[in-house]
């Protein structure tokens, strides 16, 4: 349980909820009953396909029904069915499960059960002739619809980017990979506290860089001005600063890493008790010394300097920046 | 305001009895898919809090093996119910903790398919089942190793699929299967655990992804990952007991995800396991790799090289 409040009742009310919630019980077990043992004995019609919505609207998280319906739709609804009707059919799946997703957005059974109905959809009716991919193209579509909605009802669902993600690789019609760049700064814009847009940006951009669609020097640069614009609007927030980490990598690029030490060093200034300020500055000179300049007995003081401060400022993780400070 | 500063043992032992007795409870039907999972939590708990008596042993395992589902050659979660890994584990862990893994018949379990959704929740489920059950050479650890990598990120933690955004139960997962593997090599420890030592939030608790509210359970998942790395100094011992401790009910017993929520058995069970990873006194220790009590793991060989905090002297 997450989220629900404690409230206090009285024994009168405990026992009030559970006379009512008696008969309840009843109806729910008798179908639960009915329809389990419909299952054992591999009843595939309509009247126990009906059944197993009724009690999935009581229950969604029942994952044993969830699979006798799908056992009822291949086994007992599609071998009687033409293509049109298994579209309409898992059409009708979606939008069941539409209901319930809204409902229980965290549900990993709810999600799967979209999965396999869009992996299931006919490809579509033949035109002038020749086979179409009608059906599955527009089934893929509107669930790319489906799943914003739920990314704007919930920005941090992960189940819900995770099928994101899913979905994106699996439409019949591939997306240009910008959009999915434009969609992560529409995103980042609304929140800058957003982690997952973040990560899902990082992503983008690898497979960005991968492919050669955009150059990884130019775009990086103005990619720091994004981040720079979040750090400097709350430096508290610990999703820019993580993003930022990956924007640096390994710290190759010397001219870089100096320039970003720079920057920071210029909030920090504004910012002086900044722990991720500090922290990152830390993490940076580290890299500088590693990759770039390792005897600069000057940035292995300024380091010391600033985890002596963290271990103040910071104490729950003092043990942490002792670790650092005697590594190095 | 009901801060406790003590963990309610007496309380929660009988809360965790009482869950049994709901059955005039629409809730407690609503749940039955969980039903062999929260064996597994209340019994681990009642474990660690030492009074592993307190439920019955004959019931409690009559009711695992009602739940065996022959044609495929798992556990379901419930009787009738389809077996599933979830609850195949959780079986497993029952009938080991329980010393009944002799009513198994183990071979049949290790020939049924694991793999059929792609999770590293279940490749974790898998090498944990199969390790207890003495059977891990059924792991191709090659394969498994480089799935868990490609769900790695740059921040040094994992997400559930490759692409994933890092989250602490994944984190958990991943780093355990790790350890079951012998491969922690894979590991980037340091990024990793500034990751998770990031989760720590002023009142104490633990979230589980960046910008998130705490909960109880990340008690679990991050300090498990952390004392398998041998880490759990990198966040605040004394303030994670605290907020535990918090959320607590003190009149019916349980622990809920945070103070003043409801409570219930998944979260009264991390957060005992994780105050017994974080040596509060009086508790039994727990093996943060396998989610039970340490002995039973140290006895069939399985424990590995994780560090939990000292266990603390119990106060007058």
């Amino acid at each position: 349980m997450h989220n629900v409040k404690r409230v206090p009742h009285s024994q009168e009310a405990i026992q009030a909820r559970k006379e009512r919630e008696r008969s309840r019980i009843v109806e729910y077990l008798a179908l639960t009953n009915n329809v389990l043992s419909r299952k054992k004995t591999h009843d595939w019609s309509r009247d126990a396909f009906d059944q197993t919505q009724q009690l999935l609207e009581l229950n969604p998280e029942f994952y044993t029904i969830w699979n006798y319906r799908r056992n009822i739709i291949l086994n007992g609804i599609f071998p009687q069915s033409t293509p049109e009707e298994n579209n309409d059919l898992l059409a009708n799946e979606l939008s069941m499960t539409m209901a319930a997703l809204r409902e229980h957005p965290k549900v990993y059974w709810i999600w799967n059960h979209r999965r396999w109905c869009l992996e299931n959809v006919p490809d579509g009716p033949v035109v002038d002739g020749t086979p179409s991919l009608q059906w599955r193209k527009a089934n893929w579509q509107r669930e790319l619809a489906v799943v914003e909605k739920m990314l704007d009802a919930d920005a941090r669902n992960f189940l819900a980017w995770n099928y994101r993600r899913y979905v994106l690789a699996s439409m019949p019609e591939q997306r240009p990979v910008m959009t999915e760049l434009a969609y992560t700064t529409r995103k980042i814009s609304a929140s800058f506290s957003n982690f997952s847009a973040w990560h899902q940006r990082s992503k983008v951009y690898s497979s960005l860089w991968n492919t050669g669609e955009l150059d990884p020097i130019g775009s990086r640069e103005k990619e720091f001005d994004l981040v720079h614009n979040a750090l400097f609007t709350d430096p508290d927030d610990q999703s820019a600063w993580i993003y930022h980490r990956w924007l640096i990598g390994s710290g190759e690029n010397e001219e870089q890493l100096r320039q970003e030490i720079a920057i920071i060093e210029e909030l920090l200034g504004e910012q002086p008790d900044s722990k991720w300020c500090m922290d990152s500055l830390v993490y940076y000179c580290r890299l500088l010394l590693k990759n770039h300049v390792p005897d600069s007995e000057d940035i292995k003081q300024k380091c010391h300097d600033l985890l002596q401060l963290l271990e103040r400022i910071d104490a729950p993780r003092k043990m942490r920046y002792q670790e650092i400070g005697q590594g190095m | 305001m009901n801060t406790q500063d003590k963990l309610l043992i007496p309380l929660h032992v009988s809360y965790i009895q009482s869950l049994g007795n709901s059955k005039d409870d629409l809730a407690y039907h609503l749940t039955a898919h969980l039903r062999m999972n929260a064996i597994y939590w209340g019994l681990t708990a009642m474990c660690i809090m030492g009074h592993k008596n307190a439920l019955d042993r004959e019931e409690m395992i009559e009711y695992v093996m009602s739940c065996w589902d022959e044609e495929a050659g798992g556990f379901g979660a419930h009787p009738d119910h389809d077996a599933h890994i979830l609850s195949t584990l959780s079986a497993i862990q029952i009938l080991v903790t329980q010393d009944a893994l002799d009513r198994l018949d183990v071979d049949r379990v290790v020939g049924c398919d694991a793999f059929g959704e792609i999770d590293t929740r279940f490749l974790y489920i898998a090498a944990n089942a199969l390790s207890l059950l003495g059977r891990l050479d059924a792991i191709n650890t090659d394969r498994a190793v480089s799935y868990i990598r490609q769900c790695r990120n740059f921040d040094g933690g994992y997400g559930a699929v490759a692409g994933a955004e890092s989250h602490a139960a994944q984190v958990f997962v991943c780093v355990a299967a790790l350890a079951i593997l012998d491969r922690l090599d894979e590991v980037d420890t340091e990024m990793l655990c500034w990751w998770l030592a990031e989760r720590q939030l002023p009142s104490g608790g633990l979230n589980g992804r960046p910008e998130k509210l705490p909960d109880v359970c990340y008690s679990f998942w991050v300090l498990s990952a952390l004392s398998i790395l041998n880490k759990i100094s990198w966040i605040d011992g004394e303030k994670l007991i605290g907020f535990i401790l918090s959320a607590q009910d003190p009149e019916t017993g349980g622990i809920a995800d945070r103070q003043g929520d409801m409570v219930d058995v998944f979260h009264t069970h991390f957060g005992v396991a994780g105050l017994s990873l974080l040596g509060y006194p009086g508790l039994v220790d727990l093996d943060p790799v396998y989610c039970m009590p340490a002995s039973i793991i140290e006895a069939k060989g399985l424990r590995k090289g994780w560090k939990a905090l000292p266990r603390q002297p119990a106060a007058e």
